[in-house]
Parts: C-alpha cells; sequence; structure tokens
C-alpha cells in the first residue's frame, strides 16, 4: 500500500481544477481560449472525428491497415510502460497487452471501435484546461510572489504597489522588445503563432509572463509531461492553456493526435506557442537547424480554413528569449558534452526540478542589470512574407498578395500534407534566419567568448575536449581582455545598425571596464563552478571552460565579424564549431 | 485539372531548346525575351517582351545565366506571388557568398514553389529531341512533376530530389570540372588520369556541396556524375571548350570567344577557394583551377602540383 505521503504527491501531479459553481461567461473582447472551457469537448470529438475520417468508411481498406496501426500502437505502448515500472504501468499494461493478444481475431467494428475509445483517451489526456480565475489571479499575484523571492528587502514597497498601478521590481528583471501594439492589433485579426528560441524550462514561463505583462492575449502551448512533476508549476501550466506531451509516447498514432489537436486549436483561433527547436538548447548556440514538429500544423490550418472557406490568417512572430544567465546551463552543457542529448532527451533531475537552484538562480538575477530580454520580431505569415498593420502579405517588392494562392494548386485550394511539410521546413530556415538576426546579445555571452577565443588562441591543435580539460590554465591580462571587448563590442554596435544582431542595453552602452566588472560579478554566485577568477593585478583566470563555452556558444554566428587580425583563426575555428 | 501553361523567361538557346521540349508534348509556352521579335515563334510557341504576360502561367521556368539573375527576379517578383512555380536552369552562383539562384529568386519575389532543373540536359538536345533525362531538384513534390508534365515524354526523363542545394552546387561545381576535363585534354591526359582527377573532382565537390547543406548522394545522381559524365562523352559544352582553349595559352577573352557562351564555372572558382579556406576544406583541384583561371599557374604546373600530392585513403 503507498504511504500516505505518496498518495498526497500522486495526487498533487495530477491537473487540479478548481471547482465552478456558476459557469464563466466569457466578454465579447476575450481572446478565443477564455471559450476553451466550454469547447474542450467539442474540441477532442474534433480530434477523434478526423482521426476516424482517415481510415474512410467502415468495411475499407485504409493504409496502413488498421490492424497494423493498434498493433503498431499497442506494442510501443507496452515496451514503453514495461519499462517504466511505474504506476502508469500497473493501470495500463494489461490493456496494451490484451489488445496486442485480440487484435487479430476483432471484426472491423471492434477494430474501429477500439481506435475510437484509445484516440479519445489520449485526446483527453493532451488537451488543457484554462480558468480565468486562475489567469486573473496570475496576473495580480505571480510577479509579486516573484518580487518577495527575489528581493526580500523590496517587498513592502510591492506590497505598497498593489493597485496603485506602479510596476512590480520583478519587472526590472525583465525587458520585452518588439512592436506590442501590432501584436495586439494582428492578434484580433488572425491566429498568432509564437515561436521562440528555447533555453531555458523556464521560457515558457517567461514568455507567458511577457505576454501577460504586454498585455498580449495567452497562448496555448505544448508543456512536457516531466514538467507537471512539480505541482504548483503543474496547477498553473494546466489551467493556463498548456496541454500535455508525454515525449516518452512513441506511437505514431499519439502524434498524430498532437497534430490534430494544435491544427483544430490554430484552426479555431487560439493563439499559440511553439518550440521550433524541439528541444532546450543543450549547447547555448542559437537554433541553426529546426524540426518545427506542432508548428508545421499552423500551415495545415491556414489551408484547412482556405479549402473551407474561412480567411482567418495565421501570423508567425519569431521570438528571441535571452538571458544573461541560465538557469540550467551546467547540466544542459555537460548533456551536451557527453553527446547524451538523444538518450536524455527529457531530463528530469536537472536544475529546473530542485527549488534551492530556483531561489539561489533568481536572488542571482536580481543582482543583474536587465537579466532577460523577450525579443518578439515582426510577424510573418506562414510562408516568411512580412505582414502589414492589418495583417495582410507583403511580397518583396511591396505589393499586397494573397496567402491563399500558397496552398492553392492552379486556382484551387487544396491540403497537401507534402507541399505544407515543404512549406514547414522553409518556415524552420526563415526561422534561422531571423533567430540569427534578433538574439539579443548579452555581456555574459560576449565576455564568455573573448576569453574562450583566448583559450582557443593558446591550445592550437588541441580538440575541444583538450581544450576543456585547460582548467585555471590561462590566464588573460586585464587590459588585453578590455581591448578585445572594446573591439568586439564597437563591431557588435556597427552590426546592429545593420540589423545583423540585437545587443542588451549593457553589452550596447556600457564601457567595456564596466562591462567587464559586471560580467565578472554576474558569472560568480550563481553556478556552483566557479568560472572565472581574478588575480592580484587583476587578470582574468579562465577556471571553467565547459561554462564559459556555454555561454560563448550564443556569440559563434558572430565570432569572425567581431574579431580582428590577431583573433581572426582563433574566431574561425569558433565559428566552425556551429557548423558541426 | 486543368492543363499546364508554362512561361520561359530568357530566350537564349536553352530556353529555346526547353520551349521545344514543351511544344513537343503539347504544351504552349510563352517566352520572355528582350528581342521577342527575334524568337522562333510556333502554333505553340509564342514570344513576349512582357514580364507581366508570365503572371498566367502556372510554371515558369527562368533560363538567363546568373550574372542576370537578381535583376531578373527582381522585375519577375512584380508579376509572379504564392500562385507560381519557378524552376531554374542556371549553373552558377551568385556574388561572393556563393548564393544560389533559388535563393535569390526566394529574396527577390513571393514565389515559394522553387526549383532546379539540371543534370546532362543541353540545348541542343532539347531543340532535336534526342533521348536525354534530368533531374529536378525541389522541396515541393508538385514542381517536379509540373516540369514533367511540362517537358518529360517518351524521349526525356525527368527525376526528381528534394535536395535543391545540393542540386544547384552540383550543376555549378560540374561546370567547374567540365572546364578542368577540357583543360586537361588539352594537356594531353590519358584516360586514366582523366578518370582520377573527375573521380577525385567529384568528390571534392561533394565535399563542398556538403559544407553548404547538400546531401552527399545528389554529387552522385544525375545532378553531379550523370551530368559529369555527359560532358566527358563528348556533350560539346562549352566548359570543356573553354577550357581546351586555356590549356592552348589563349587568354580568358580569346576562351570566352571561342566558347561562345557565358561560362559561370570562371567566376566561382576563387570565390569556392575562399570558402573552402574559411571551412578548413580540402580542396586541392579547386584550387589549382582557381589559380589558373586567375593566371597565377601555368599549365604544365597543374598536373605536377596535384601528383605532388599525398595519397591518403579514399
Amino acid at each position: 500500500m503507498a504511504s500516505p505521503l505518496t498518495t498526497v504527491k500522486r495526487l498533487l501531479e495530477r491537473p487540479m481544477r478548481l471547482p465552478r459553481m456558476r459557469a464563466y461567461v466569457p466578454q465579447p473582447d476575450d481572446p478565443a481560449i477564455f471559450w476553451f472551457n466550454g469547447e474542450r469537448e467539442d474540441i477532442v470529438r474534433e480530434i477523434v472525428r478526423r482521426l476516424e475520417a482517415r481510415l474512410g468508411p467502415p468495411g475499407s481498406e485504409c493504409k496502413p491497415p488498421l490492424e497494423y496501426v493498434l498493433n503498431e500502437c499497442a506494442n510501443d505502448e507496452a515496451r514503453r510502460l514495461h519499462a517504466q515500472r511505474d504506476d502508469e504501468t500497473k493501470q495500463s499494461l494489461r490493456f496494451w497487452r490484451g489488445i496486442i493478444k485480440r487484435v487479430g481475431k476483432m471484426s472491423d467494428a471492434d477494430k474501429r471501435a477500439m481506435f475510437h475509445d484509445i484516440c479519445e483517451k489520449m485526446a483527453k489526456d493532451v488537451a488543457g484546461n484554462f480558468d480565468p480565475r486562475v489567469y486573473k489571479f496570475a496576473t495580480r499575484v505571480v510577479p509579486h510572489a516573484l518580487t518577495g523571492l527575489l528581493k526580500p528587502s523590496s517587498v513592502p514597497r510591492d506590497l505598497a504597489s498593489i493597485g496603485s498601478g506602479r510596476a512590480s521590481p520583478v519587472d526590472d528583471l525583465m525587458t520585452t522588445e518588439g512592436d506590442i501594439d501590432r501584436l495586439k492589433r494582428l492578434g484580433k485579426i488572425g491566429t498568432l503563432v509564437f515561436v521562440p528560441t528555447h533555453l531555458s524550462n523556464l521560457d515558457s514561463v517567461v514568455l507567458g509572463y511577457a505576454l501577460m505583462r504586454d498585455d498580449l492575449p495567452p497562448v496555448v502551448y505544448g508543456a512536457g509531461k516531466n514538467l507537471f512533476s512539480n505541482p504548483i508549476v503543474s496547477f498553473f501550466m494546466h489551467n493556463l492553456g498548456a496541454y500535455r506531451v508525454d515525449r516518452r509516447i512513441r506511437a505514431q498514432l499519439y502524434k498524430d493526435v498532437l497534430k490534430t489537436y494544435s491544427c483544430v486549436m490554430i484552426e479555431r483561433g487560439y493563439h499559440s506557442l511553439f518550440f521550433p527547436g524541439g528541444t532546450r538548447s543543450r549547447s547555448g548556440m542559437v537554433e541553426r537547424k529546426l524540426k518545427l514538429g506542432l508548428a508545421g500544423t499552423a500551415v495545415e490550418a491556414f489551408a484547412n480554413n482556405r479549402v473551407r472557406g474561412i480567411d482567418r490568417p495565421v501570423f508567425f512572430v519569431p521570438t528571441t528569449i535571452n538571458y544573461a544567465l541560465v538557469l540550467e546551463a551546467e547540466t544542459l552543457i555537460e548533456d551536451w558534452l557527453k553527446e547524451a542529448g538523444k538518450s536524455r532527451y527529457i531530463i528530469e533531475d536537472d536544475e529546473f526540478s530542485q527549488l534551492d537552484r530556483w531561489i539561489a538562480f533568481l536572488r542571482k538575477l536580481g543582482e543583474v542589470e536587465s537579466p532577460a530580454v523577450v525579443r518578439f520580431a515582426d510577424p510573418i505569415d506562414p510562408f516568411g512574407n512580412p505582414v502589414d498593420d492589418e495583417g495582410r502579405s507583403i511580397a518583396p517588392d511591396g505589393r499586397t498578395i494573397d496567402p491563399g494562392g500558397y496552398v492553392s494548386s492552379r486556382g484551387k485550394a487544396s491540403v497537401d500534407a507534402r507541399r505544407d511539410a515543404a512549406y514547414t521546413r522553409e518556415m524552420g530556415q526563415h526561422l534561422v534566419k531571423v533567430y540569427e538576426r534578433e538574439t539579443v546579445l548579452m555581456g555574459t555571452q560576449l565576455v564568455s567568448h573573448i576569453l574562450f577565443r583566448r583559450l582557443v588562441r593558446d591550445t592550437p591543435g588541441v580538440d575541444l575536449f583538450g581544450r576543456l580539460r585547460h582548467r585555471g590554465e590561462i590566464t588573460m591580462p586585464r587590459g588585453e581582455v578590455v581591448r578585445e571587448l572594446g573591439l568586439a563590442q564597437e563591431r557588435l554596435r556597427a552590426m546592429e545598425g545593420r540589423n545583423e544582431v540585437r545587443l542588451s542595453q549593457a553589452t550596447r552602452s556600457l564601457l567595456p571596464d564596466e562591462l567587464l566588472d559586471r560580467v565578472l560579478a554576474a558569472l560568480s554566485g550563481y553556478h556552483r563552478r566557479t568560472i572565472v577568477s581574478r588575480t592580484d593585478d587583476g587578470s582574468v583566470v579562465l577556471e571553467d571552460p565547459t561554462m564559459l563555452l556555454y555561454y560563448q556558444n550564443r556569440v559563434i554566428a558572430y565570432a569572425e565579424r567581431i574579431a580582428d587580425e590577431g583573433t581572426l583563426a582563433a574566431a574561425r575555428e569558433i565559428a566552425r564549431m556551429g557548423h558541426a | 485539372m486543368g492543363k499546364l501553361s508554362v512561361g520561359i523567361v530568357g530566350g537564349g538557346s536553352f530556353g529555346l531548346g526547353l520551349a521545344r521540349a514543351c511544344e513537343r508534348v503539347g504544351n504552349d509556352v510563352v517566352i520572355h525575351s528582350r528581342r521577342s521579335a527575334a524568337v522562333p515563334r510556333s502554333e505553340r510557341i509564342s514570344a513576349t517582351s512582357e514580364l507581366g504576360d508570365l503572371a498566367s502561367c502556372d510554371l515558369i521556368i527562368v533560363a538567363v545565366p546568373s550574372t542576370h539573375i537578381r535583376e531578373t527576379a527582381r522585375a519577375l517578383g512584380h508579376h509572379v506571388d504564392g500562385r507560381h512555380l519557378v524552376v531554374h536552369v542556371s549553373r552558377g552562383l551568385v556574388g561572393d557568398e556563393l548564393r544560389t539562384v533559388s535563393q535569390i529568386l526566394r529574396e527577390e519575389t513571393a514565389v515559394r514553389r522553387l526549383g532546379c532543373l539540371a543534370g546532362p540536359l543541353h540545348a541542343r538536345a532539347l531543340i532535336e529531341g534526342t533521348p536525354g533525362g534530368g533531374i529536378v531538384g525541389s522541396s515541393f513534390t508538385e514542381v517536379g512533376d509540373a516540369v514533367r508534365e511540362a517537358i518529360a515524354g517518351p524521349s526525356m526523363r525527368i527525376y526528381q530530389t528534394d535536395d535543391v542545394i545540393g542540386v544547384e552546387l552540383a550543376s555549378a561545381l560540374v561546370g567547374l570540372l567540365a572546364l578542368a576535363l577540357g583543360y586537361a585534354q588539352q594537356l594531353g591526359f590519358g584516360p586514366g588520369a582523366l578518370s582520377v582527377m573527375m573521380t577525385r573532382g567529384m568528390a571534392e565537390a561533394a565535399r563542398l556541396g556538403v559544407s553548404f547543406g547538400a546531401e552527399e548522394r545528389t554529387f552522385s545522381g544525375m545532378a553531379g556524375v550523370g551530368d559529369l559524365m555527359s560532358a566527358a562523352f563528348g556533350d560539346e559544352r562549352p566548359e570543356v571548350k573553354l577550357g581546351r582553349a586555356l590549356g592552348r595559352g589563349a587568354t580568358m577573352e580569346q576562351a570566352g570567344r571561342e566558347a561562345n557562351a557565358t561560362i559561370e564555372g570562371v567566376a566561382i572558382a576563387r570565390r569556392m577557394q575562399r570558402h573552402s579556406a574559411r571551412r578548413a576544406l580540402e580542396t586541392p583541384i579547386t584550387d589549382v583551377l582557381a589559380e589558373i583561371l586567375d593566371g597565377q599557374l601555368a599549365p604544365g604546373d597543374a598536373l605536377a602540383r596535384l601528383m605532388a600530392r599525398r595519397v591518403h585513403r579514399e
């Protein structure tokens, strides 16, 4: 029998909803998500209906055969549950094994009924919830709770600010950039699909908060089931529109349910959030290869609407989320270096799951100036064209064009999975370029790059792993750090002027001397490992090349452009790491 | 589905050859040419000097040299949008960044369904209708299907791959290798030496292609080995003629006149060499070619330089 503690933990891990005495009636101006709970059952039914429609009418043969689909799904699930050996195993393993045994003897009608039940069960498990009360609570209380955590000394001032309209101290932690007013307008015309870079599990929280603070509509997003293991995070995620994505489930049918869910949501005008990189960037580099995954359903949703004669535009909003320090940096870079990224795709024991690391991290952030920057780039249509204030697609020559042309063939709108997959790949390539341009470089990353570049220069012919073993062996005189930093800042300012990159306020405007001091202070304190230290004469000692590598990886795409003659060879070597 | 309408930008020999191929399988074609009056017309082939007349076409084939592609694409951009399928047949790469023609078309027009038609296709065979084939590189299956519908028939086989950049890079680098082939033939290389140079050259091309994001296997297909074999079997391509003239010691200007065509490979050798230096790639044949084309290496020294290299595992 389970202990009371285990029972409580299990209960807390379940999606919790607040009871409601009266039905909630949304206001006409509320975003689509405020209607979600009323539509939830219908959405689940629609998903099942679409998946069943693929099978064709009863008695017809489908490709792949239904028996194969059920058998594959049951085998995948049985294998997973057998390996998992947890409560879910006890609950469900017998069910899937039963299907494996019986599927060969089932009639077509029985197989269809079974398919219906499995799709429905999966769709119900995926579908999220949206409680306007939790949303309102979160908008009012979360910033102040974070303030208490970050800057306890600010609590009295902060309490006084409630209801006064003044900014909470937590607002100092995060800057939002981009044309917010335009996004608000477009959010009323069509469906917004936010596609941000992904560094940390904090990203969805940070972005969700940025949207809330700037009065942008809330979004639905797929959150890994592992994130639901923290009861508080789980409660907020579940009630603020997150749907659950269990990455452990390999069955194709489950992936189809997820895709259909996401497609239906976009078709119905639910603003959405996807991380096109799929997973957090282990290396710290700006993503260069994007899988897009569920974001690809936006093209299909647009085409489906056009075929039905519905002209509801879809706007992608490329977004970069930039941090001076990253909560899970140590685990992520180690994971990348071990090349175990695939086998440890779902890291469950990183800093995100450790409360003490959260507190240490947030307190440290409180000492750093503008440690997080969320930058919204110009919105584009699903085919990569910019859009004007009215949401119309603009061709390179400035003409307004109909995006419906992209999903038509000889004048007729159509749904074509292969074509839409190609558009999605194109979108991935386009986003890579936008990310490079819209990444906000932080001082920590730039200084780490200058120091790592010195390490590369001083260890010719040594491979990456050899270099990482040079702990505390390389020292760079302060004067040289300052000189190289100043030159890099100058080059970066020119690049920013040409819209090739963005800079944080500090990177752009501080004198190199001051920037260096701030960065060195920021780099010590949060991470468990000492990254850099200083000698008596102020020289900088490279104590932990691995962490320097992580932070400098953000700069790789610009390395050659910010180097001078003396550092170009090392910069090139660093740039090549990005192509590996 | 209605009948396919085809537009061709460029009234040169390749454009005319493609128009003939379209006509042969019963398609109507409009050719855009600045000298439209000089374009030979027929029942199915018409000509225009207005790019806007191509706006009603489903498939547009761009057959202009890469040196003119930027302005052509910009002009075409005023008349096309997401409805159109656009394919080009250029062998060139543009600018110091070695941008492919489909990238330029992507930048200057709103068209997304783009492709590159390449492989052992040449103007005379297209005009005469002798058996042959080619390959379309496009992420969009419907682009390959449209090209097939436009020109494929009993004597023309059109394959497809989604590795667009691979086809474009292979096509450009085969142009360079064809030039090297003509040059080496003129110097008296025997079949063995030519085979070694072509095989290693293709491996080098694949290495370069991969560094641009291409798939290695594309280089052993129609756009790579297939195209190079056609040049080696004597399809009289201008690159080989230019190489021979240079091997005889002609100046670039004289050689160009002799080849009587715009040779795109000449411009890319040096830029390719710079790219390989940046990415630390081993590209001995490209390096030698760049030096020959720049006039820094005498014909006799090229072979000695290549043969002196250390041999390693294939």
